[in-house]
């Protein structure tokens, strides 16, 4: 186990660093000239001797001259920057926005702790209706409620997320104002005390955790509901019937563990995506979160933001599909890796 | 053991899920206070008569809250304008920073702060440098009190000239390029900047180079506003001047003074600044400012303080600012540019809950010319797009009613074109829609042989036979046997990507019967912005192929600032050419001599010498047309009915208007 583990992070090693070099190549390529771009705006207001002399300075500064590799080696931390420093991936320095104007680091935390909040709401609260839901559909297939729930998480399946987000909002927020329509803060407020940002955040987050899950309901119910299906149809369901096992244990014990291996795979991608956002959902409730800043990054040509964007997602998905082929052998020992 | 660890897990999580549901709906805060729509029409046009009654007799109160919704996501960069910032951060730090020593007005129009400024002289010397001195009035303080002597008006001046401000990303932090002895100071070869002085604790003096004097909108050499030292460089540095001009005592070069200027850049609350609103607090996870007055606040150049008390500033969404206004998560919707979204403000006006005010952008959409090869290098060829595009439907329909056309570049909120409206509606050429003037324009410059040089007999596209030197190497010339070159009436169109304005283009021009029926084709190329911009600049360091003069035709769009200055943007040097001066190619030296006579051949002040050449430049403009002003947008800003005494203009925005408006719930 620990040599197959090992092994597999030795090839994670590899793909971080042809993926990095592909990214960072690909982003390149972009026809674009960021030292022209900051200054443009004041172009208006300089004598042309001046414009030039700025932008030299800042391509300069940039180290917007040097080859290709040599920036991505430089990015990486394998070769010193224009200040004469070791500061790339391989140092922990993640890059600089030149939208935000500080590091990346800076930059992620906030939405990335919004976004965690979040999805750790949405993807419980999804799991915890989805699997019950999808358990009894499947018990008790082609019933009135079996058939009125595949009717409704198609409908949830198909609608687009920000349909049902302005629907959602129009209902709860404009005609029985039950939420807040944006933000994650009532607007003025000052907190007295911990408890008080967390509730009113909560309060806040309500409504969009309600729209992620609604909207994430379809997939898996019918994703389990299918599994169980297929698991309730085996043999050995019908043998421990037969030999008069109590129902409960025939569906949890014996039917459920059967069909939780292809379910791990979704279940644990979802545990995974808590670090993601949802830039329709971020933009339409007015969140600071993840989605949203990777959409404005790209927007707004800052590059070394969304290159540490990726790569992070790179790296937490390089351990979540480890964590995935992990988990498999967990659940089913007939393929568990010994050697 | 390992599976019942895994089925308590998921169990736990849907246990925590749940409770974590309960928990939300048990702690919820009662909600901002919602405006209620209004139930019948009826009952609108009441409340909308009441509402226009009692505006009659107003007087202002103090207190009260504004909720302001901005489409620009606040960062929580508040760093001086040598740092820039985004328009929501911009908004913030302005009702923050401000002492200005020279502000614009409500016209747009610089003039001297005499809230700030107790006496301002200017000289010029015999070198032919001009030294404006300022003496400052006393008894005027940042937010925590202290007081604001001279020095805090040096220090931003002194700090744009010093490589250390480059260093740490003040890109604009340009004083050394019109300071005198502020390159030196900058490049290391002299221990102070000669042309910045301290005089006394309430008066400096600042020398600007020759080579920046005459100078038309000179006095804005003579801006400047306070910086508190400490606050910004921390304990340890200070600014003096011991009779050979200002210098920084002590190294502001270090690690701890870095760290310094950072923390205060983006400083969220005890922020020193002397402006009419403190920032009371920054939620960085919301990303909303909360500000309250200043009550040291001195005013502003007119000597307005605020009345209202606290401004909250949010961020509002395309999708949901309508139902946020509703609901009143927000109070306040600034400069509302598109046509379908004033039209559903106007539908909340009609509630009754809300009003609005007006005005126009100070700027257009255009289509843009390079004139320098291809068919576009004729004049004529430009008349006939004009001609050909029925400009005032255009705006009309992009602008679903709000928006109007202008003849030249100039927008109608400008101090300029208040001033001669008259003369410019009785001087240009309006180039209103009209086929036979597009033909008539075209066959009287050559635009009458087809492809195989007959006469053009009102199919396919028209030629014109050109000289070598006109007809370069743009695709599509035809050399015919005889020798003669015929240049096809094709115009290449570069459009970025997504864009309505391009699509209602295509409608209405590009792929137009009209534009056909004449015998001009126009062909339409979509790329992303960057790209187009490689194109328009000609800039082959990104590619080979975007040094070839490729694109006749841009659509783009442009905005005014109060100093309308457009010096070098006819140039024909080549190498400001290649910088990016004059990116319409058209190398008219009557346009080149008119925009830089209209700034650098005027005194400051001379305002009717400078309206002469303004006005020439203008009539120029119009008849050489580089570009085709599209449409002019007619903005609004939705703001509530509690909301009294407020104006808005192109260059009088929120953040100077708001301190003349107050609440009355």
């Amino acid at each position: 186990m620990g040599k197959y583990i090992l092994k597999r992070l030795g090839y994670m090693v590899i793909v971080f660093g042809v993926v990095s070099l592909l990214m960072y190549s690909l982003y390149n390529l972009i026809p674009t000239d960021p030292a022209r771009a900051q200054l443009e705006p004041m172009k208006s207001t300089l004598k042309p001797a001046e414009y030039e002399q700025m932008y030299q300075e800042l391509r300069s500064q940039m180290g917007l001259d040097a080859p290709l590799l040599v920036r991505y080696a430089r990015w990486m931390g394998i070769v010193k920057d224009v200040d004469g420093t070791y500061s790339g991936l391989l140092q922990g320095e993640f890059g600089y926005s030149s939208f935000f104007k500080k590091d990346v680091v800076q930059v992620i935390v906030e939405p990335m702790k919004n976004t965690i909040f979040i999805n750790i709401f949405s993807t419980i609260l999804a799991l915890a209706i989805t699997i019950p839901l999808g358990i009894y559909c499947a018990v008790h297939k082609k019933s009135k409620f079996d058939s009125a729930v595949q009717v409704v998480t198609i409908l949830g399946y198909s609608i687009p997320t920000y349909i049902i987000a302005l629907i959602f909002i129009f209902f709860f927020c404009v005609v029985w104002q039950i939420f807040p329509i944006m933000g994650t803060k009532t607007a003025g407020m000052v907190y007295e005390n911990g408890w008080q940002e967390f509730t009113d955040k909560l309060y806040h987050i309500a409504l969009p955790v309600i729209v992620m899950t609604f909207g994430s309901l379809g997939g898996m119910t019918r994703y389990v509901r299918a599994a169980m299906i297929d698991s309730l149809g085996m043999d050995y369901i019908r043998t421990a019937r037969a030999k008069g096992v109590k129902e409960r244990i025939v569906i949890y014990s014996h039917a459920w563990r059967n069909a939780l291996l292809p379910v791990i795979t979704s279940i644990i991608g979802w545990f995974l995506s808590i670090f993601s956002g949802s830039v329709v959902i971020e933009n339409t409730f007015s969140l600071n979160g993840m989605g949203k800043l990777y959409w404005q990054g790209l927007n707004n040509f800052d590059f070394e933001l969304v290159l540490a964007i990726q790569m992070f997602y790179t790296v937490v998905s390089l351990i979540g599909m480890l964590i995935m082929d992990l988990s498999y052998g967990l659940v089913d020992p007939r393929v568990r890796v010994d050697k | 053991m390992k599976k019942k660890v895994l089925a308590l897990v998921l169990s736990a999580a849907m246990a925590m899920s749940l409770a974590a549901c309960g928990n939300s709906a048990a702690t919820t805060p009662e909600t901002t206070p919602a405006t209620e729509a209004a139930s019948t029409e009826a009952a609108t046009e009441e409340v909308a008569t009441e509402t226009a009654t009692e505006e009659v007799a107003e007087t202002p109160v103090e207190g009260g809250s504004l909720i302001y919704g901005s489409s620009t996501e606040l960062s929580g960069d508040w760093g001086r304008e040598m740092w820039t910032n985004n328009a929501a951060d911009k908004l913030v730090r302005e009702l923050m920073d401000d002492y200005g020593t020279v502000v614009s007005n409500q016209g747009g129009e610089y003039v001297v702060n005499p809230t700030i400024v107790k006496e301002m002289d200017s000289v010029v010397n015999e070198d032919g440098t001009k030294t404006f001195t300022i003496t400052i009035n006393e008894g005027l303080v940042y937010n925590n009190g202290e007081a604001i002597t001279a020095k805090d008006y040096v220090v931003q001046t002194l700090f744009g000239c010093t490589q250390t401000a480059q260093d740490w990303g003040a890109t604009y932090a340009s004083s050394y390029l019109s300071v005198v002895g502020g390159q030196e100071y900058k490049d290391g070869t002299a221990a102070a900047v000669s042309g910045l002085r301290l005089i006394d604790d309430y008066t400096f003096s600042v020398q600007i180079l020759a080579d920046k004097i005459p100078y038309y909108y000179d006095i804005t050499y003579a801006a400047a506003t306070p910086m508190n030292l400490n606050y910004w460089f921390g304990e340890g540095i200070d600014v003096a001047d011991d009779g050979e001009g200002c210098y920084f005592v002590g190294d502001i070069n270090t690690d701890e003074v870095k760290a310094n200027v950072e923390a205060a850049l983006w400083a969220t609350s005890d922020r020193v600044t002397a402006g009419p609103y403190n920032l009371e607090e920054f939620d960085k996870s919301s990303l909303q400012a909360t500000l309250v007055r200043n009550p040291n606040y001195a005013g502003n150049f007119e000597g307005q303080k605020p009345y209202i008390e606290k401004l909250i500033i949010v961020k509002a969404e395309t999708e949901t600012w309508n139902d946020a206004m509703k609901t009143g998560a927000m109070e306040f919707y600034d400069t509302i540019a598109d046509g379908s979204e004033i039209n559903a403000a106007l539908d909340l006006v009609d509630t009754g809950d809300f009003d609005y005010v007006q005005f126009d952008r100070a700027g257009y959409g255009k289509l843009q010319f390079q004139c320098d090869f291809g068919p576009t290098q004729f004049e004529s060829v430009r008349h006939a797009v004009a001609y050909l595009l029925d400009r005032n439907e255009f705006a009309n329909q992009f602008c679903q009613g709000w928006g109007s056309t202008v003849d030249g570049p100039y927008g109608t909120g400008l101090w300029q074109y208040k001033e001669a409206e008259e003369w410019l509606a009785d001087n240009l050429n309006t180039y209103a829609y009209s086929v036979d003037s597009a033909v008539e324009a075209l066959e009287a410059d050559g635009w009458t042989l087809d492809a195989e040089g007959n006469e053009w007999a009102g199919e396919g596209l028209r030629y014109k036979e050109v000289t070598e030197e006109e007809a370069g190497t743009y695709e599509g010339n035809v050399t015919l046997a005889d020798g003669r070159i015929l240049m096809p009436l094709s115009i290449n169109w570069a459009s970025s990507e997504g864009n309505p304005v391009s699509d209602l283009l295509s409608v209405m021009l590009a792929e137009s019967e009209e534009v056909k029926s004449v015998g001009m084709e126009i062909i339409k190329s979509e790329m992303t912005f960057s790209e187009l911009l490689n194109y328009m600049y000609r800039d082959a360091s990104q590619g080979e192929q975007y040094g070839v003069p490729t694109y006749g035709m841009y659509n783009l769009a442009t905005g005014f600032v109060p100093a309308y200055d457009y010096a070098y943007n006819w140039t024909s040097d080549p190498e400001l050419v290649a910088q990016g001066y004059n990116v319409n190619y058209l190398f008219s030296e009557e346009l080149d001599n008119l925009s830089m006579d209209m700034v650098y051949g005027v005194e400051s002040g001379d305002t009717e010498g400078y309206m002469e050449i303004w006005k020439e430049y203008i009539k120029q403009w119009n008849e050489e047309l580089p570009e085709v002003p599209l449409y002019s947008n007619i903005y609004i800003s939705l703001i509530p009915k509690k909301l009294h005494g407020y104006t808005q203009d192109s260059f009088w925005d929120f953040q100077s208007a708001i301190l003349y408006a107050w609440v009355e719930e």
